[in-house]
């Protein structure tokens, strides 16, 4: 039970926000991530296109043995990815709260370019607020 | 709560099986010259299916094993029965024919590769980011789950199914163990890692359609 990482993609595929929580995980560098998340997003629209039945989402929980990788795509196209161990429950409940905290203190603050790479003090307290270091 | 599909990729990143089960969009047939191998599916295979007993089913006929083992070489494959072995007649009345489905309108070989890449990038990035040799298990969209079986010999095993399913990885595992092992591995007219063909034959397909539907989750 415990919260790795959480990711903020925004629609072009570029890493906006990324931090780290609790250990368990390869310590990689700001540049792996950013590679990471462009190849987590262009699998993202590969996943929908390969559904037999009908139209799909794209893909909502990614799991390996011991973690899982849970996306929310918001309405814009932004995604935002929680990494966390296999037996996590709150992970979508986290992520719509994470949403709303990127709603309150990064769209709505003036000084914010969207798109860009959110450096937002507010957000990182609400974030920190929310998850803590990671165990739930 | 069914399984759609099942996908087998061998060591040198081509689809050398195929198979599905409750689909309601299909793929194209494989366009010719895709990298699509014979011997995969039936189904998609890029041939018409009246010549397709010629050219896709030199290990299912009875005539070519027996004309093998005589040694005597019956060049005259066209001289071949055009209906289908009695296994296979039981096949192609449990699979409905493609026509009744609307097509996703991907070429097979298209598919087949796109499946493969998203299988291999999840592979990658999985072991980047647990910086150990773990390995990617599934994935689920709101249509369809994804899983993944590698052996040791390089083969992957890829299984869609219904989003609600729990893992299914013991399916693949008892799918390589069992009829792939019987009917692929053991059999010796299958040539294994050949790059020219597949390794469709009707004891297997037969074999593996009885397992996926004897499940309890097809229904």
């Amino acid at each position: 039970m415990a919260i790795f990482g959480l990711w903020v993609i925004n629609k072009a595929g570029g890493l906006v926000y990324q931090r780290n929580f609790a250990e368990g995980l390869a310590q990689l560098t700001s540049n792996e991530h950013l590679v990471l998340a462009g190849t987590l997003h262009g699998i993202h629209a590969i996943t929908s296109r390969l559904s037999p039945i009908g139209s799909s989402s794209g893909a909502h929980v990614i799991e390996a043995e011991t973690f899982k990788m849970t996306i929310l795509l918001t309405a814009t196209g932004t995604k935002f990815v929680l990494i966390t161990s296999i037996a996590e429950p709150s992970a979508n409940t986290v992520l719509q709260k994470v949403y709303e905290a990127y709603a309150d203190a990064v769209m709505k603050n003036p000084f914010h370019t969207p798109e860009m790479p959110i450096r937002t003090e507010g957000f990182d307290t609400r974030i920190t607020a929310l998850i803590g270091s990671g165990h739930t | 709560m069914t399984v759609y599909s099942l996908y087998i990729y061998d060591r040198h990143c081509n689809c050398v099986y195929y198979h599905d089960w409750h689909r309601t969009r299909r793929p194209k047939p494989a366009n010719e010259g895709g990298g699509f191998l014979p011997g995969v599916a039936r189904a998609v295979s890029p041939i018409p299916p009246a010549s397709a007993s010629n050219a896709s089913t030199p290990y299912t006929s009875p005539r070519h094993t027996l004309s093998s083992s005589s040694g005597v070489l019956v060049a005259a494959n066209d001289t071949q029965p055009q209906s289908a072995p009695p296994l296979l007649q039981t096949h192609a009345v449990t699979t409905p024919p493609p026509a009744s489905y609307t097509s996703t309108g991907l070429p097979f070989d298209e598919e087949s590769k796109l499946v493969y890449g998203v299988i291999l990038s999840l592979r990658n990035m999985i072991k980047r980011l647990s910086g150990r040799d773990e390995q990617f298990v599934n994935y689920r969209t709101s249509a369809y789950k994804l899983h993944l079986y590698e052996t040791v010999s390089g083969y992957r095993f890829v299984m869609l199914s219904d989003p609600n399913a729990e893992s299914l990885r013991f399916v693949l595992r008892s799918i390589h163990t069992g009829p792939f092992l019987e009917y692929v591995v053991r059999n010796p007219l299958i040539e294994m890692d050949s790059r020219e063909r597949g390794i469709d034959n009707e004891y297997f397909r037969a074999s593996v359609d009885r397992l996926v539907r004897g499940l309890s989750i097809f229904n």
